[in-house]
């Protein structure tokens, strides 16, 4: 043990501290991190903005949601059911697209390219119940301009819908990448972006069903 | 359906005298100047190496060329505004209402929005990676889109001069007035896309430079053996990442109530225009600490460098960044206590309030330690720094009256609440921004600037400043409110003119600074930085050449201790001779790409159609901006390879220039 | 700080992703399906007191957002994980002082703001 060494055990016996001695890339000692964690943890720090976002208009949700102007109410509008099919393809899109994750870490382009396809379709799915409770609202003179409280309630739930939807272009567009490149590093790196994505978007889903369909039917 | 949507001839001012003039003027400098680049032929240099670059060094000096641009457009706002006040005293000024208004809106949105924050962005991307001892950000492609796209916002909200108006409801637009019931022209419009697309190029940043800072450092840097600076620029893009989606959203809801009827903010139908308010300042306190977290990180590595002295209490300077950088969070509220939240709510923001002045202390008295029993140089960044202790102590103590709610229902939108917030911007970040110009100008550009105008700069500037904002202070006591076009009270007719006075101090200022690059270029051999070292620098990029390689360090540096260039250079003093150098490599560096700029060109479009409601434009901008994505990303080499033979020859140059000042210096 | 030791730079080495277990997805789709029926059973019973109702269902959320983050997302608290828990801490801060902070501050200035004459 080198001198240096032996001071650093005399101050920190039980090796609490880092003290620059940590050889691991992306902790000091060991210089810059490997590509994949650097692209992850950006991509990382990407979806807690969105998050602030989305907490933006869940207060602003929480703010106006009595406020109905002499229009419907959440109890008046929502329709579980519909909430439950919904929150059934997303997780279960959730899941598929981890199978897709594991499809992509053995290399197999054939599973990879299904479970993709899988996890589409549910995602459309989850957006077409979406568009026609939006339109259905919205054909009986209850769209976002007739209160306060449906601004809020569109904004919400139509802003997690668009990330759905840039989600779906993302994944054609990832399913396109995978087919013509392979399983080239950055193609495994944009795809590790990708899937920590449509997982967040069902985190995003848990809170928006719960606080707004769930609690909005109780209130 | 119109095919140009809102646009029509009468969106250019052509019934008003001065807009027009201005719009002619700077079309006529630009063409000038496009005119004169494209006929010297350096369009296909500036596209390879300015316009597609990726490198952090060049984007850095385009952001803060950007910034110094907004900066004197900014700068000519304030004039017109200081002129008209000065000339209205139970008269009309030159200035009608409608004008003044979009006047003291597009001064308060550039100067913040794309002065500030540009010159501040510009100075971090040039110098952390430098600093971290790495050769470029985490994402150096993203890092050309954020600058082009902040760039599309300066345009767009210039392009409001010439084609339609600005916002007229001050730099944050506060519904109802900014409602479309109320405001129902294209400016609000003009200002909400030009801050949501420069916005998005923010957040980019922040996402870049906390990933650089947290996962790509050099051997041996650990957290507590980072520059200050580095610290701060991490502090500061926290809070770009925290704040910044904020903007985003209460813009965007504003947007959707303008745009598609959305009833947010507006006045019926169960709106709540206070919501708006409490989120913009929400992002709006954020805001002014991303600008000065970095601003003191530059006095930090300045202050310390000018007094031969390590920078006293780095762990405590540490603590109080990160402090601020939390506390800032809380205290958004002393920005509306006059708008009725009560004296609990009232109560505990101010409180907060007052809590996070004492980060600021902590760094003060560490400044102030860090120069005692130094050998004080007063170079120009450290005249700018001493400036800055005694200026934005005061400032501060004004901003601790505001904090109080009782006097802030006094003071509250009085010009005492314009003195203080000009008076902290201008002495946080404006001094921090000057300083840090001229201490890394050298790095950038492998030349000093001239001392003699940099000096007579500050000395304007600072005599200026003070000439232009007490008696601001003053007429706040005597009841003026902020943003008058015009007024008739004759207590407050000679401090407004001596304000005016001190603007043109000021202007005396900036005249300086301009001659002092000019004059800079002009001796730039006898001011050369040879060694790339001018200022016996204690933090890694003055380990480099001036101006560094695209790749910064030949090798990567390993670091063993706090200030690692300076323990390096004593043991080269001591040893009479550099440390012997290790065999070359090849390097790869990232490709440059037109990515940004395609991109950025897309979103003008897009906010211009979406501004004057052209909708089919709006959906080309848009496909045209999703496939440059996919452009991008389609693309199979993106790196270019770096001969171990260039990097040899780049470094021995610099190791043989720096070894001979080393055996010529002085034994100290 | 040496300059010179010659160590060779990290190549874009992206080390192995290592391959996730399906069981580990399996397990956490059933625990979200828990999570999932007991939130919609909870608006439906009545064997919770009423007010404390959206209580449980945020304390459900929570707890399924904690379960895709662990078994969906592999948040841990490995060396090289550390910073994305720390900034998801971060952001959850933020999070929480934007909504309940406004919904604090809102709810005061709409009590002390509003119109004359109108039902408390």
């Amino acid at each position: 043990m080198s001198a240096a060494d032996a001071t650093v055990a005399l101050r920190d016996p039980y090796h609490v501290g880092h003290a620059g001695e940590s050889q691991a890339r992306g902790h000091g000692a060991g210089g810059p991190a490997s590509k994949r964690i650097v692209v992850g943890y950006g991509f990382w720090l990407f979806l807690l903005s969105d998050i602030v976002i989305f907490s933006c208009l869940f207060a602003a949700y929480a703010v106006l949601a009595q406020a109905t102007a002499g229009g419907p109410s959440s109890k008046q509008i929502f329709d579980l059911n519909r909430v439950a099919i919904e929150t059934a393809c997303l997780l279960a899109s959730s899941f598929f697209c981890g199978m897709a994750s594991i499809a992509v870490a053995k290399r197999s382009r054939l599973w990879t390219q299904i479970w993709l396809v899988v996890t589409g379709l549910l995602g459309l799915a989850f957006i077409l119940l979406e568009v026609s409770e939006f339109s259905a609202l919205h054909a009986q003179g209850d769209g976002p301009t007739r209160s306060a409280f449906l601004t809020a309630f569109f904004t919400l739930v139509g802003c997690h819908g668009v990330h759905v939807s840039a989600g779906l272009l993302w994944l054609g567009t990832m399913m396109a990448q995978l087919f013509a490149k392979g399983f080239r590093a950055d193609i495994r790196r944009r795809f590790l972006c990708f899937t920590m994505f449509w997982h967040f978007l069902d985190i995003i889903w848990v809170a928006i069903f719960s606080l707004v369909y769930l609690v909005g039917t109780k209130l | 359906m119109n095919l140009l949507g809102k646009l029509t001839w009468s969106a250019i001012p052509f019934d008003q005298p001065i807009p027009l003039f201005s719009a002619a003027v700077v079309i006529l400098i630009v063409v000038g100047v496009l005119v004169w680049v494209a006929a010297k032929g350096w369009v296909p240099y500036l596209w390879k190496e300015w316009i597609t670059s990726v490198d952090h060094k060049h984007i850095g000096v385009m952001y803060c060329l950007l910034g110094l641009l907004m900066l004197l457009r900014g700068f000519i706002d304030a004039l017109m505004m200081r002129s008209q006040q000065a000339l209205a005293f139970n008269a009309p000024g030159y200035l009608p209402p409608e004008h003044y208004d979009q006047i003291f809106s597009a001064h308060g949105t550039i100067m913040i929005l794309f002065a500030a924050m540009p010159l501040v962005i510009g100075l971090m991307n040039f110098v952390v990676p430098l600093q971290l001892g790495v050769r470029d950000v985490a994402f150096p492609t993203l890092n050309s889109v954020s600058f082009w796209l902040t760039c599309t916002g300066a345009l767009l909200v210039n392009l409001s001069l010439v084609v339609g108006e600005f916002a007229r409801t001050g730099w944050l637009p506060f519904p109802p007035l900014s409602e479309l019931r109320y405001s129902p022209g294209v400016g609000v419009d003009y200002y909400l896309w030009a801050v949501q697309i420069s916005g998005v190029g923010t957040l980019l940043t922040g996402i870049n430079f906390v990933t650089t800072i947290l996962k790509t450092r050099t051997y041996g840097m650990t957290y507590l053996r980072m520059p200050m600076f580095c610290w701060t620029a991490l502090a500061a893009c926290m809070l770009i990442i925290a704040a910044f989606p904020v903007l985003t959203a209460t813009l965007a809801m504003l947007t959707l109530d303008r745009y598609l009827g959305f009833h947010f903010f507006t006045n019926g139908a169960g709106g709540n225009p206070m919501m708006f308010t409490n989120l913009i300042w929400a992002w709006g306190h954020p805001e002014v600490y991303i600008l000065v977290l970095p601003s003191f990180g530059i006095f930090s590595e300045v202050i310390s460098t000018f007094s031969a002295k390590p920078l006293f209490g780095y762990r405590s300077m540490v603590i109080a960044t990160l402090f601020i950088c939390l506390v800032s969070f809380c205290v958004w509220l002393h920005h509306f206590f006059t708008m009725g939240p009560g004296g609990d709510v009232n109560a505990a923001f101010g409180i907060a309030t007052s809590i996070i002045a004492v980060g600021t202390g902590v760094k003060m008295y560490n400044w102030l330690f860090t120069m005692y029993g130094g050998r004080i140089r007063f170079a120009t960044p450290m005249l700018w720094s001493i400036g800055f202790l005694l200026t934005f102590i005061t400032g501060g103590m004004t901003g601790v009256m505001l904090a109080v709610p009782p006097a802030d229902f006094l003071l509250h939108n009085s010009m005492f609440l314009v003195a203080h917030f000009h008076h902290v911007i201008i002495a946080g970040v404006v001094f921090a921004v000057m300083a840090g110009i001229t201490y890394w100008f050298p790095k950038a550009f492998g030349f000093r600037l001239d001392e003699g105008w940099g000096k007579a700069t500050f000395w304007f500037a600072i005599t200026g400043f003070y000439v232009t904002f007490v008696p601001l202070y003053i007429l706040g006591f005597l009841g003026m409110t902020r943003r008058l076009q015009h007024y008739d009270v004759p207590e407050w007719r000679p401090w407004i003119l001596l304000a005016a006075v001190g603007i043109f101090i000021y202007l005396c200022s900036a005249v300086c600074q301009i001659i002092q690059l000019a004059v800079s270029i002009c001796n730039r051999d006898a001011l050369r930085d040879v060694t790339g070292d001018p200022w016996d620098g204690r933090s890694l990029e003055w380990a480099t050449p001036s101006p560094p390689p695209a790749f910064n360090f030949a090798h990567l540096p390993h670091v063993e201790n706090l200030e690692a260039y300076w323990n390096v250079k004593q043991r080269a003093r001591e040893e009479s001779r550099l440390d012997g150098a290790a065999p070359y490599e090849d390097l790869e560096m990232p490709r440059n790409s037109p990515t940004g700029f395609v991109c950025a060109f897309f979103a003008t479009f897009i906010g211009f159609a979406l501004i004057w409601h052209i909708w089919w434009l709006m959906i080309l901008g848009l496909i045209g901006a999703y496939a440059t994505f996919v452009v991008f990303a389609w693309r199979d080499v993106p790196e270019y390879v770096i001969p171990a033979e260039e990097v040899a020859r780049i470094d021995r140059a610099n190791r043989a220039v720096r070894q001979e000042a080393l055996l010529s210096e002085q034994p100290t | 700080m040496t300059m010179n030791t010659g160590h060779a730079e990290h190549a874009d080495d992206d080390g192995d992703d290592h391959v996730p277990q399906v069981s580990t997805y399996l397990i956490g789709l059933t625990l979200a399906v828990l999570l999932t029926v007991a939130s919609f059973w909870a608006v439906n019973t009545h064997l919770i007191y009423g007010p404390g109702i959206p209580v449980a269902l945020a304390s459900l959320a929570i707890a399924q957002m904690g379960i895709h983050l662990v078994f969906f997302l592999h948040l841990t608290t490995a060396p090289d994980n550390i910073n994305n828990a720390l900034a998801l801490a971060f952001g959850l801060l933020i999070v929480g002082l934007i909504v309940f902070g406004s919904v604090w501050i809102m709810w005061h200035m709409n009590y002390n703001l509003m119109a004359m004459g109108h039902p408390m």
